[in-house]
């Protein structure tokens, strides 16, 4: 990773004077933590880098930022926002793209190939309590992670972030600028679901219930998706109120499922739901069973292009009929 | 212990399948009290998590019947339901509720026979699958009879 390219994007985007700041990836305070980081000038762009500890997606600052979109279609760009991407981070920014929820000219993207992140949860579990602040590199599929004055070769698939294990588009789809070369994408079959598609019903059911007893609706999984960004949620709606504030198994069932087909075929597969579950609910294997299907039933994926059209809006004279009466 | 009888939701589009079902109620072929039909303007007015809404307010099986493909009063709407429905049927199978209880059915406005028999069908395939053990009805939370814990 050339620090010394991603800096000097990082510099060229801010030259321009309709951009106020880049968002990007700085040292954690603390451990293996890495935290986003607004940089407004030169100076302040000397904090950014990038690591294989950059585990979090920055996409959901751009609704957060420019949180109006419907509103502000159409009216010309008077504000810029410089923004690192990652292979998924870039497909959420294309999604939202094709559903017209951000303007193309107001992003400066600087797309990072990337080769996998750690998972930070599972560094944890094998250096607990961990204070001074931490570093990573990797090499020849190991990391390299070195904290005080101690240094550890860890076996990449070890500490992989799961959504990295079978990431297919690891480079950006859509960038203005790229640092460093093309990283070449894996060949996913959905192994992940597998034993989780192949449990009977009565089992599925035992382990949803199970999983969902423990949800607390913090919506942190709401909030912290690119792609969530209703300003009327249907999560929250009380007029009609399809998910009650209600914390038990059914509702919490109604909701998770109510949130995931709404990211059916638009979910781009980031992890951040998963990531910043206080309980670690495994959420991503309903979304990716939905990518599956939706890939499989409709050959569509979302993401790839951001002028392509949804597959719920459009339909093939050819779908299935099967189980139609 | 009385036997137990499913309480089926039916969402009848108002060109083609309620039409058909009030055809099949002036011929007077009997279908089941089960079947407790809503009527929409267009099968494609069904959003999927109706259904979710339809089994927990009690329902143990959800019918959705709409114009045959090519035929919808509205040109395209049915088409749309396809999509939503196929994909949403496998997602409940996927968290553990038996895709057999929710139906997906084309009915034009001339089949009364056939709609009967169809709901008929049905309600005997809902009946053989018992009650619908996924969800607490809401009817129990108000009485406060829960919880699944």
């Amino acid at each position: 990773m050339n620090l010394f390219s991603l800096k000097e994007a990082a510099k060229q985007a801010l030259s321009q004077t309709e951009v106020n700041f880049v968002i990007g990836y700085t040292k954690g305070s603390y451990g293996f933590r890495v935290a986003p980081f607004f940089a407004q000038n030169e100076a302040e762009v000397e904090k950014l880098f990038f690591s294989p500890l950059c585990d979090l997606s920055l996409v959901n600052y751009l609704s957060l930022e420019k949180n109006t979109p419907l509103e502000k279609f159409g009216k010309s760009p008077e504000q810029k926002i410089g923004i690192f991407v990652r292979g998924c981070d870039s497909r959420a920014i294309n999604q939202i793209l094709s559903e017209k929820g951000i303007i193309r000219e107001e992003l400066i993207i600087i797309g990072i190939p990337c080769h996998g992140v750690i998972d930070i949860k599972k560094l944890e579990a094998r250096f607990p309590g961990v204070l001074d602040q931490a570093r990573a590199e990797e090499e020849d599929g190991k990391y390299t992670i070195c904290f005080g004055d101690k240094s550890f070769a860890i076996k990449k698939e070890d500490i992989l972030s799961d959504k990295c294990k079978h990431c297919a588009y690891p480079t950006p789809l859509i960038y203005d600028l790229l640092i460093d070369g093309k990283v070449e994408g894996k060949d996913d079959r959905y192994e992940d679901i597998k034993p989780q598609e192949e449990a009977t019903l009565g089992e599925k059911e035992e382990f949803w219930k199970n999983e969902f007893s423990r949800c607390i609706r913090c919506y942190a999984c709401r909030n912290a998706c690119p792609l969530c960004y209703c300003e009327n949620c249907i999560l929250e709606r009380l007029s009609p109120q399809w998910v009650k504030r209600s914390v038990n198994p059914t509702e919490n069932v109604i909701y998770h499922l109510s949130r995931a087909f709404h990211l059916a075929g638009r979910c781009a597969g980031c992890g951040e739901c998963e990531r910043v579950c206080p309980v670690n609910l495994p959420l991503m294997l309903l979304n990716r069973k939905l990518e599956k299907d939706v890939k499989s039933l409709f050959n569509f994926t979302p993401g790839i292009d951001s002028e392509q059209k949804q597959f719920l809006t459009t339909y093939d004279l050819k779908d299935s009929e099967e189980f139609i009466l | 212990m009385s036997h137990f009888e499913p309480t089926i939701i039916a969402f009848l589009c108002n060109w083609c399948s309620y039409a058909g079902a009030d055809l099949s109620g002036t011929s007077r072929y009997k279908y089941p009290a089960n079947i407790k039909a809503l009527r929409v303007m267009c099968s494609g007015r069904v959003n999927p998590l109706m259904i979710v809404q339809a089994f927990r307010a009690g329902a143990d099986g959800v019918v959705i019947s709409g114009c045959h493909p090519g035929d919808c009063h509205y040109s395209q709407g049915n088409y749309f339901t396809r999509r939503r429905f196929i994909l949403f049927r496998k997602f409940l199978e996927f968290l553990g509720i038996d895709p057999e209880r929710v139906v997906l059915s084309w009915v034009s406005a001339s089949e009364g026979k056939r709609f009967a028999d169809l709901m008929e069908e049905l309600t005997d395939k809902i009946r053989n699958l018992g009650p619908l053990k996924n969800f607490t009805p809401l009817e129990t939370e108000a009485r406060g009879e829960i919880n699944d814990s």
